[in-house]
């Protein structure tokens, strides 16, 4: 039967070309990864760019509207909470701990399921099992509660949180990379390049791993929005990000109680928080599109 | 004339789960004896789960027997379970050939990739390997830059050909390897192996359900049911006069 | 009466730039009790024309024709909802791999009994289901399978695709169909069973009187017992006509070309000998040529066949060729 795949029978282009063009092609998902990439930049340079410092207080101007309000002021752009401190200043410094921080936490949980779902998939039989459920304990705690008790365990702060993080996030990574890795394995070519007299290692790295990344990053953006909840939702139970830091759930729950008062310091992050989830969640999702509609052909 | 490939008493079993604990031998292949000479083509025939397929993964290595012997130009390379991993004279074509591609390297990366891990050619001696089979395959050597989404399921076939026979075999294996193409093209590749036995004296072992093609070009037929060899001998002999119930029943649709 | 009365039939896919003919003006036409044959390779459009008739293709494909009858009912004319209300009464289709089109989840007496036409009610629930089960039972046996018991109690996963296609046979003849539309359905089964399946379906046809319009690849599983054959080649139709004269006399280029790549044609072929073959591969529907669409690999290709030849009548043997072969082959 002819498959009328007009798209890409011209082009020589390799998998990863072929899977950019179609995913171009998705515009919100497009969208979704610019301010995706707009989020890492601002979060990897905002130390260099605020304007103000953190915690430089302005005795003269505070709680002032932003700067479109007729009372705001164009020095400070989005306005100051009821310590005269710049909310755009502490905006992008939270980029750096709210976002910043998902990225690592989602990051060391993809390397750490990555090795032990590939030690899983690999292996058979009683090792593989135990590989696989090593951490399935930890799956029927929804990932907040289980952040919670270790917080509770560990005491609060910033990198507990991260470290709480990624022991909710894995047992789904690996369970996940170990499914992929098996059913790569099952295809005949791993086959033929055993055959050919390729190593372990030969047939993980040229075989299986090539196939498979896009996968993994479908799974890391998951874990990334999932990720960014968590840390917010912690810092806003004050059991995160302690204040003064300027993580933006810690920003939220600072400034909750003058949210009749000036509620453009209660607004602003929860929008910053809706978008970098968004984004996360269209650059996933596109992916994963794109996926599925390469396995359709 | 002494026979190439010569199998002796081959048994495999599988140990399948049955019930919770215990788990059951299931035998697959039971006393399989046959020899082939050089530059002939032997057929493999018999209902699904004769074992054709898991004789086919033995011959080439990818399992290995329980018992039983194969020798190839005189020297052992499977003795009990024993395979000599060195041996690459005996390879393999699979059913599906997209899946048994790579999808994320070119052409010329798996077969470098092929000579690199058995054979000490140089960069320039690997290329020129790789050109001239893919024109003895009968692609172009532009073709090595493709990667294999670009093909046509007729062309796939014959890059995995190109893959079996890069490393100058001396027996090549074609599970169902003909069955899912269309007749014209079948054609063609059964053009192409028939040259390029009579060229280099290839010797196919050739499993398939089409028995008019194995008429035509395999020399001698095995029939399995139930993984025993219920008949063997010359393809005419047995097409003309079928001795067992199973070969009569084969042979009649 | 002409049961399917097909004339012109174009399917075109609508692109950016242009429309893509896969399907080039196709006409056929299918008698109460008639076997009929649909012969091509990969991208001779075959399954679509089969999917055009049962009405399943997506907005991408237009679809013209000048006449497209069901028992004198015009099916482009019918909306939606009355053409699946024809379609559904009077036309089955089994396809290619059983296991796959049978729902992973129910079990396989689900599945049947889903598919029996609805009879009015009567009598208790229990004897409604008794009912039931005997009707079910009934379809298993007719469609050949004796050990009912296990079969029924089985998901597809479980059951060989032999076994799954005659569950799809049985589930079409469920609503004793006039029309059986069989798209490629022995080419995921060995040997034994394909013959199974066309010895069940031969005597579907002889006894039930049920037209079947069989969609293949191959030529020697049909010649035996189909009583026309259609010949496509790239969406064109390059012959037509009864099966044993398209046999002994092909007129075209690209049917002589099949029946050669036969083993058992031409008695005169030598053990190991190679094959007669057409040289290069079917073009993609990107590349479709003009014209005659066998153009470049037809060995009798001359300067006319840039135009796309007619089609000519003969004792009703049909073919399209500007050159065709006069030659008696048996």
């Amino acid at each position: 039967m002819a498959k009328f795949n007009l798209f890409s029978e011209d082009s020589n282009k390799s998998p990863l070309a072929r899977l950019w063009r179609k995913f171009k092609n998705n515009h919100p998902a497009l969208v979704g990864l610019w301010v995706f990439i707009a989020f890492s930049l601002l979060a990897a340079t905002a130390p260099f760019l605020a304007p103000y410092g953190v915690n430089q207080q302005h005795s003269d101007a505070l709680l002032l509207p932003p700067s479109w309000n007729e009372m705001g002021d164009v020095r400070f752009i989005l306005g100051t909470d009821d310590l005269g401190r710049d909310v755009l200043s502490r905006l992008m410094n939270g980029a750096t701990y709210t976002f910043g921080l998902s990225v690592v936490a989602a990051l060391i949980t993809t390397v750490i399921g990555v090795l032990v779902g590939t030690f899983a998939g690999i292996s058979k039989g009683i090792r593989s099992s135990f590989l696989n459920h090593l951490l399935d304990v930890t799956l029927s705690i929804p990932s907040l509660l289980l952040a919670i008790i270790i917080i509770a365990i560990l005491g609060p702060g910033l990198m507990n949180t991260v470290w709480a993080i990624i022991l909710a996030l894995l047992p789904q990574f690996i369970h996940s990379i170990r499914n992929l890795i098996v059913d790569e394995l099952g295809k005949d070519y791993v086959t033929a390049y055993r055959l050919d007299g390729a190593s372990k290692w030969h047939i993980l790295s040229r075989g299986i791993f090539p196939n498979v990344y896009e996968y993994i990053v479908v799974i890391f953006t998951m874990a990334l929005s999932t990720a960014i909840l968590d840390i917010a939702a912690l810092g806003f139970l004050k059991l995160g990000a302690q204040p003064p830091t300027t993580e933006w759930g810690a920003i939220l729950a600072e400034n909750l109680g003058l949210i009749y008062l000036a509620p453009w310091t209660v607004a602003l992050p929860g929008v910053l928080l809706f978008l970098a989830v968004l984004s996360t969640n269209l650059v996933g999702d596109g992916l994963r599109k794109v996926l599925q509609a390469r396995k359709a052909d | 004339m002494q026979p190439l490939l010569k199998v002796q008493a081959l048994s495999k079993t599988f140990n399948m789960r049955a019930g919770l604990f215990s788990r059951k031998k299931f035998d697959v292949l039971k006393n399989i004896s046959f020899c082939i000479g050089k530059g002939e083509t032997i057929a493999i025939i018999g209902e699904t789960g004769s074992g054709k397929s898991t004789l086919a993964k033995l011959l080439v290595g990818a399992y290995s027997a329980d018992s039983g012997q194969i020798l190839l130009e005189n020297n052992t390379i499977e003795n009990n379970g024993n395979r000599d991993a060195q041996c690459r004279y005996i390879r393999m074509i699979f059913q599906d050939s997209a899946t048994s591609l790579n999808p994320a390297v070119t052409i010329a990366e798996m077969l470098d990739d092929c000579l690199k891990f058995n054979t000490d050619f140089d960069k320039t001696q690997r290329s020129e390997k790789i050109g001239s089979t893919l024109l003895k395959v009968g692609l172009l050597v532009d073709h090595q830059q493709y990667y294999p989404h670009m093909f046509s399921v007729g062309q796939l076939q014959r890059v995995a050909l190109a893959r079996a026979l890069i490393l100058d075999p001396k027996v090549v294996v074609l599970d169902e390897a003909l069955s899912s193409l269309d007749p014209s093209v079948r054609a063609q590749i059964v053009n192409l192996l028939l040259k390029l036995q009579l060229e280099t004296g290839l010797t196919y072992i050739l499993i398939t359900h089409h028995l008019s093609l194995v008429r035509h070009i395999s020399d001698q037929l095995v029939v399995l049911n139930k993984g025993e060899i219920v008949e063997y001998g010359a393809t005419e002999t047995i097409f003309q006069n079928p001795q067992s119930k199973v070969t009569q029943r084969l042979l009649s649709c | 009466m002409q049961l399917l009365d097909i004339r012109n039939l174009t399917i075109e896919l609508q692109t950016s730039e242009t429309a893509i003919r896969a399907v080039d003006r196709v006409s056929f036409s299918l008698k109460e009790g008639e076997v009929h044959a649909l012969v091509g390779e990969s991208g001779s459009g075959k399954s679509l024309i089969a999917k055009a008739i049962v009405g399943v293709l997506n907005e991408r494909w237009v679809i013209t024709a000048d006449r497209m009858h069901w028992r004198g009912v015009d099916l482009m004319r019918l909306t939606p909802e009355q053409r699946r209300k024809t379609v559904s009464q009077d036309i089955a289709m089994i396809y290619q791999d059983p296991s796959r089109c049978l729902d992973p989840t129910a079990k396989i007496f689900n599945q049947i009994a889903e598919t029996l036409p609805e009879v009015a009610a009567k009598g208790f629930f229990l004897k409604r289901n008794r009912e039931r089960k005997d009707r079910v039972k009934a379809l298993i046996h007719k469609v050949g399978i004796k050990n009912h018991e296990a079969v029924l109690d089985s998901y597809p996963h479980e059951l060989s695709e032999g076994v799954c296609q005659k569950v799809m046979i049985a589930m079409a003849i469920a609503r004793t169909p006039k029309l059986l539309i069989a798209d490629e359905p022995t080419t995921a089964l060995e040997s034994t069973t394909r013959a199974q399946v066309f010895r069940l379906l031969k005597s579907l046809n002889q006894l039930k009187n049920m037209s079947i319009l069989m969609i293949s690849h191959e030529l020697e599983e049909i010649v035996n017992w189909s009583h026309g054959i259609h010949v496509l080649y790239c969406g064109q139709m390059v012959e037509a006509g009864p099966t044993h004269r398209i046999f002994s006399q092909p007129r075209h280029p690209y049917t002589q070309a099949l029946l050669k790549s036969l083993p058992d044609y031409e008695h005169g072929l030598a053990h190991k000998e190679p094959f007669y073959a057409l040289k290069g591969t079917i073009p993609t529907l990107q590349h479709l040529p003009i014209g005659c669409r066998l153009g470049p690999r037809c060995p009798q290709a001359q300067k006319e066949c840039v135009v796309a030849p007619k089609l000519s009548k003969h004792h009703g043997h049909s073919y399209a060729c500007h050159f065709p072969l006069i030659k008696e082959i048996k």
